[in-house]
């Protein structure tokens, strides 16, 4: 065989081989039939994210419905921070971080920062009873069939239950805290942000 | 809407079922009988030399009107080329016994056929749904299988081998496994029965057919080693009756020819239905992870065939294991290992 | 088939020839060959006039240059040395059979123990039944066999021996498709088909005829001074190889699909829907390289469930069918269409299979806590325990009730009846529903943070309340004592569970699969065969013709067979031939003919 055939032939072998190899180091295939295969009903995870300026995602322009019934959209809060949390009142690591999530609220309320909640897989009575317990000032727009949560694909989607997006005065978003937030973490999170002045169309601060 | 089964073809499905194992069994004393009866040589040992296939000898001209007298396999009579040689060489078999016994044979195989159609007619779908028509189905293929090999290579000797375990199957079938007529699960409502089972039913039945005649080789092999040492050997009369090794050996090798991309057929047709119906092509059930293991022994079987010093005896020891595999692939799985293919309709 | 044992050093354990051909020495040696079948290599046939390896290495399969093998007196291997030789020994049919059967055997735990990747409330039992095996049992990746590491060295270094084995010879095939059949050996007489007779032609036209009877039947032929060599079957390489190179691409395929493709559950209750977003997901599995905010942007509602059962006869209970009513859109923009879903009736959308695998009953219930408000409202999945009567189990948990935190565990009967004293359920569809509910209160340990199943109820915080439980009806409450509220069984819906899977592998797995099954039909059906024809005059003048056949691969036998039907062929046409040229002296002929 020529050497080049040859050579061909050990080229293709090792890149088969680096092939197979990646092949195997996949994950397996997941349980069947019924949700008992897995104890949880959600994804969770962890992890916090901070975008600089300049390479901020623009956050989609949703709406909805409150539990209240009130109609809001994100649209209507430009020129605020926004903080949005992703929560569910099934869901454990929501209720421990709703007391530090309303203080947060309390504490930003005069720099020009809002909170609102997305309520996902939630019956609306469950929520507002989540509401009532934890005492929560802020609004929620209800989200049963994920509609706000896929608006944000593309972008900085939520990654599990609960998740809280930063998004600045100029409606881009500039953090992401997947998992529980504590009150200090938040706080040093969104004050750099709230200290931001809102930039133009071009770009420039004002 | 329910499907009403029709009793009456059920059960006139269970009577024809009856009477083709009753058949079996006298085609089984036939074959027996004329093993016992027949005092010549059943057939010449080696295959012919060429030469004298063409007729054009060292005599030459003499065989101006050269005529094959036999395919392959064992056919090749040492001893002339007309056609209708010595018994192996002919088309039909000859002797009373055997021809009983063949005719026997197939006249339970018709019957068997006939259970299998009313079976279906009964339950007005393919009639694979649980252990009791999977026997029944696989045994008929077996001997749809003996039969087309015995005219096929004028191999009617294996007759007897290939009916100890098919009688044995259906009569276990007909009795413990008995499932009464009905209809299928949701989930195997759908076409893919009549292909996917279709093909592991073919399949085994030429595995079945390959597996006795690997035994037989074995037989045979251990014989003519004996007679080679000069140790007197058990079977010595029985290979009377039987071809040698070489022929042995390579009528369970083409029965294997056959059925193993039949297999691959069938593990590919699986999968395919699998991704229909579970969402997934390939999930390591027990009975998907056994058809793969019995996969890979058979394609061993066929590596060893061509590496030098695994030829003959470990191969076809390595043959049988690949049986048991798919026996248990077919018995095991369903009755006691529970997965997404539990569909023996057994309790328990 | 017997013939000249092959020669030379050829392959780990061959025999060695007892009658070595001096003419060996000059002829290419093999490393470790695999040899087909007993059939003799050209090799010993050709003469030593210039066949050279080029020709030894269309038969000679794997056919290398020998090299020293390590022993005493023998050139020291350096690492190289050291490295071929394991190659060698890697790509060998040897150890190719070896990893085949530790294959299999690896495979048996896999389908014996349960496995967590099928069903991990089964390995979750074995654990509990065998408390000091099963952590050794989980050291040795036994629970998860075709996920452990050991399990994947055996396939990926049986695929490194196939593709070392396979992919030189496909060069090599390539390389011999151009080239020309051997030469016709000297003695015809040694192969292990062969045949000679009288024939009134002479020698070239005895040649041309054989010549144009072999081509007719698409040999590919090569004439030289004295002698005609036909050579066909080389589609049996090409599906062999084929076969093997598809398992190949088969596993790549597999992997890709892996890498790229996602597995995600998740359980809808009529009247909800989702989207394909892992917030949504109950379950979420993806490849390597998946970026889970890139998913399909799909979205599916549930509008209703439907199932019927066997109501009579000896399958009483079992499902009959399953219906679905979906209403979908593959993008949030996009318009909105029904589909009935079904077992063996997936929905696909933007590449995505969307399946039912599982349904079951959701009991709607109204909870009001101590103060009199309204603190839960809405429909709980109850999981089924066992089929035939789809008895449910399930747990509702109420953690926003005052003055204490509530959670119930209860039991779903879609036919209630009372066998001998207990409550079961006698019929998988709805025709008596009841729930009965035992009832907890105290901190369900949610509010720490902690993530807890839905269908679970930690009660290391809760106390039972004395409440008995009995069956409610729909409509019924249920009071709690100490004015810890009131739930009532307001109804029921049905939940399904869906398996959304996107394996961009899917189809070229598919298409590799049936390639291999090509490959391996060719492979056995086509035969590698040699023929060669000399013609030469004989001694009292008459053209001797001698014909000899060879066949590789062909332990199926069948050879001699279509040896011999070409031979008569051969030579009833030169016969025919004089017949019709000189028919004059047909009568001298015929009488030689039948002497």
């Amino acid at each position: 065989m020529s050497r080049l055939s040859r050579r061909a032939a050990g080229g293709i072998t090792l890149a088969a081989a680096v092939m197979l190899a990646v092949a195997g180091c996949t994950g397996g295939p997941i349980g069947q039939n019924t949700p008992q295969s897995s104890g949880q009903s959600f994804v969770s995870g962890s992890g916090t994210n901070f975008y600089k300026t300049g390479s901020r995602p623009v956050a989609p322009d949703i709406s909805g419905t409150t539990l209240t019934g009130q109609h809001l959209s994100l649209a209507s809060y430009r020129g605020s921070v926004v903080i949005l949390n992703f929560w569910g009142s099934w869901c454990g690591p929501c209720r421990a971080e709703a007391p530090d999530l309303e203080a947060l609220a309390a504490h930003f309320q005069p720099h020009g920062v809002r909170f609102l909640g997305i309520d996902i897989r939630d019956d609306p009575t469950g929520a507002d009873a989540f509401e009532h317990t934890f005492g929560v000032t802020y609004p929620s727009l209800n989200d049963p069939g994920d509609e706000i949560a896929l608006a944000f694909r593309g972008t900085v989607p939520p990654a599990a239950i609960p998740t809280t997006l930063v998004i600045d005065r100029s409606g881009r978003i500039a953090a992401r805290i997947v998992g529980s937030v504590t009150y200090n973490g938040a706080k040093a999170l969104i004050t750099p942000v709230a200290a931001e002045h809102p930039v133009t169309t071009d770009g420039a601060a004002r | 809407m329910p499907i009403t089964i029709n009793h009456g073809l059920a059960d006139a499905s269970n009577g024809f079922l009856l009477t083709t194992v009753v058949l079996y069994a006298l085609a089984m004393l036939s074959y027996a009988c004329d093993f016992a009866f027949r005092k010549e040589r059943l057939i010449a040992p080696e295959p012919a030399q060429v030469s004298e296939l063409v007729g054009v000898g060292p005599a030459g001209a003499a065989a101006g009107s050269a005529v094959l007298s036999a395919p392959d396999g064992p056919g090749g009579s040492g001893r002339g080329s007309a056609a209708g040689g010595p018994d192996g060489a002919a088309l039909w078999p000859t002797g009373f016994w055997m021809r009983t016994a063949f005719a026997l044979t197939c006249a339970g195989l018709a019957t068997h056929l006939v259970a299998i159609v009313t079976r279906g007619l009964a339950e007005h779908r393919v009639p694979w749904g649980n252990m009791y028509e999977f026997i029944a189905a696989i045994s008929c293929m077996a001997v749809l299988v003996l039969v087309a090999v015995s005219i096929r290579f004028r191999a009617y000797y294996i007759g007897l081998f290939v009916l100890i375990p098919v009688v044995l199957a259906l009569a276990l079938d007909v009795t413990v496994v008995y499932t009464p007529a009905g209809s299928l699960v949701p989930a195997l409502n759908s076409y893919w029965i009549a292909i996917h089972v279709t093909a592991m039913i073919v399949a085994s039945g030429l595995y079945i057919v390959g597996a006795v005649v690997t035994a037989m080789y074995l037989i045979a092999d251990r014989n003519e080693r004996r007679t080679l040492a000069g140790l007197p050997s058990r079977t010595e009369g029985l290979m009377m009756h039987l071809p040698g090794t070489t022929v042995l050996d390579r009528l369970s090798y083409r029965t294997i020819l056959f059925a193993f991309p039949v297999w691959t057929f069938g593990i590919m047709a699986g999968a395919i239905w699998a991704d229909h119906a579970w969402g997934r092509y390939w999930g390591w059930d027990p009975k998907e992870t056994w058809s793969f293991i019995t996969w890979v022994v058979y394609a061993g079987f066929l590596h060893a065939r061509a590496t030098a010093g695994w030829r003959g005896r470990r191969a076809a020891y390595i043959q049988l294991a690949g049986f048991g595999c798919l026996m248990f692939n077919l018995i095991g799985i369903n009755l006691w290992v529970t997965g997404l293919h539990s569909y023996a309709g057994l309790s328990g | 088939m017997t013939g000249t044992p092959a020669g030379g050093n050829r392959g780990a354990g061959g025999t060695a020839s007892p009658t070595v051909d001096p003419r060996q020495a000059e002829l290419p040696h093999e490393g470790t060959a695999e040899l087909a079948d007993g059939a003799v290599s050209a090799d010993d046939a050709v003469s030593a006039d210039g066949a050279g390896p080029a020709d030894g290495a269309v038969f000679a399969d794997g056919a290398r240059p020998a090299e020293p093998a390590p022993g005493p007196g023998a050139p020291r291997l350096g690492l190289v040395g050291w490295l071929r030789w394991g190659w060698r020994q890697l790509t060998s049919m040897r150890t190719a059979l070896v990893l085949l059967f530790l294959l299999a055997v690896a495979s048996v735990p896999g389908s014996v123990l349960p496995q967590e990747g099928v069903d991990p409330s089964a390995v979750s039992q074995y654990y509990a039944a065998h408390p000091a095996l099963a952590p050794i049992l989980n050291r040795l990746s036994l629970f998860s066999v075709f996920a452990a590491p050991w399990f994947a060295a055996i396939y990926l270094l049986l695929f490194l021996s196939l593709a070392g084995c396979v992919l030189p010879r496909t060069f090599r095939l390539v390389g011999a498709a151009r080239q020309q059949p051997p030469r016709a050996p000297r003695r015809l007489a040694r192969l292990p088909m062969a045949v000679s007779y009288v024939s009134p032609l002479p020698p070239a036209e005895a040649l041309s005829s054989a010549g144009r009877l072999l081509g007719g039947k698409r040999f590919r032929l090569r004439t030289g001074d004295g002698w005609v060599s036909a050579e066909k079957g080389y589609l049996r390489e090409v599906g062999n190889l084929l076969f093997h190179i598809a398992l190949l691409a088969l596993l790549v395929s597999v992997g890709l699909g892996g890498i790229f493709g996602y597995k995600a559950n998740r359980l809808l209750v009529a009247g909800q829907s989702f989207a394909n977003t892992p917030t949504a997901l109950d379950v979420f599995r993806p490849g390597r390289l998946v970026s889970p905010s890139n998913l399909q942007p799909f979205s599916v509602a549930l509008q209703s469930f439907s199932a019927t059962y066997v109501s009579s006869g000896p399958q009483l209970d079992e499902p009959e069918t399953f219906n679905a009513a979906l209403r979908y859109s593959a993008a949030p923009n996009s318009p909105t269409r029904g589909f009935a879903l079904r077992v063996n009736h997936p929905l696909t959308v933007d590449g995505v299979s969307v399946y039912l695998i599982g349904h079951g009953y959701a009991p709607e219930f109204k909870v009001t806590d101590g103060a009199g408000n309204v603190v839960f409202n809405g429909a709980v999945p109850f999981i089924p325990v066992e089929q035939a009567g789809l008895t449910s189990e399930g747990v509702v948990k109420v953690p926003d009730a005052a003055p204490s935190q509530l959670g119930f565990a209860g039991v779903f009967l879609p036919t209630a009846a009372d066998q001998n004293g207990r409550l079961v359920s006698e019929f998988p569809a709805a025709q008596n529903p009841r729930v009965s509910l035992v009832s907890y209160a105290g901190n369900l340990g949610l509010n720490t943070g902690q993530s807890q199943s839905v269908y679970q109820l930690d009660l290391s915080g809760m106390h039972r309340l004395s409440v008995a439980p009995r069956p409610l009806a729909v409509g019924q409450s249920m009071t709690l004592p100490n004015g810890a509220g009131k739930i009532t069984f307001t109804g029921y819906r049905q939940w399904i569970s869906l398996a959304v899977t996107y394996d961009p592998g899917q189809l070229p797995a598919l298409i590799s699969g049936i390639l291999a099954l090509a490959g391996l039909i060719l492979s056995f059906m086509v035969r590698r065969r040699r023929v060669f024809v000399r013609a030469a005059a004989g001694p009292d003048g008459h053209t001797v013709v001698e014909v000899g056949g060879l066949a590789r691969s062909d332990a199926a036998g069948g050879f001699e067979v279509e040896f011999a039907e070409l031979a008569r062929e051969l030579r009833t046409a030169q016969d025919g031939i004089t017949e019709s040229v000189s028919s004059d002296n047909d009568q001298s002929l015929s009488i030689r003919e039948g002497e």
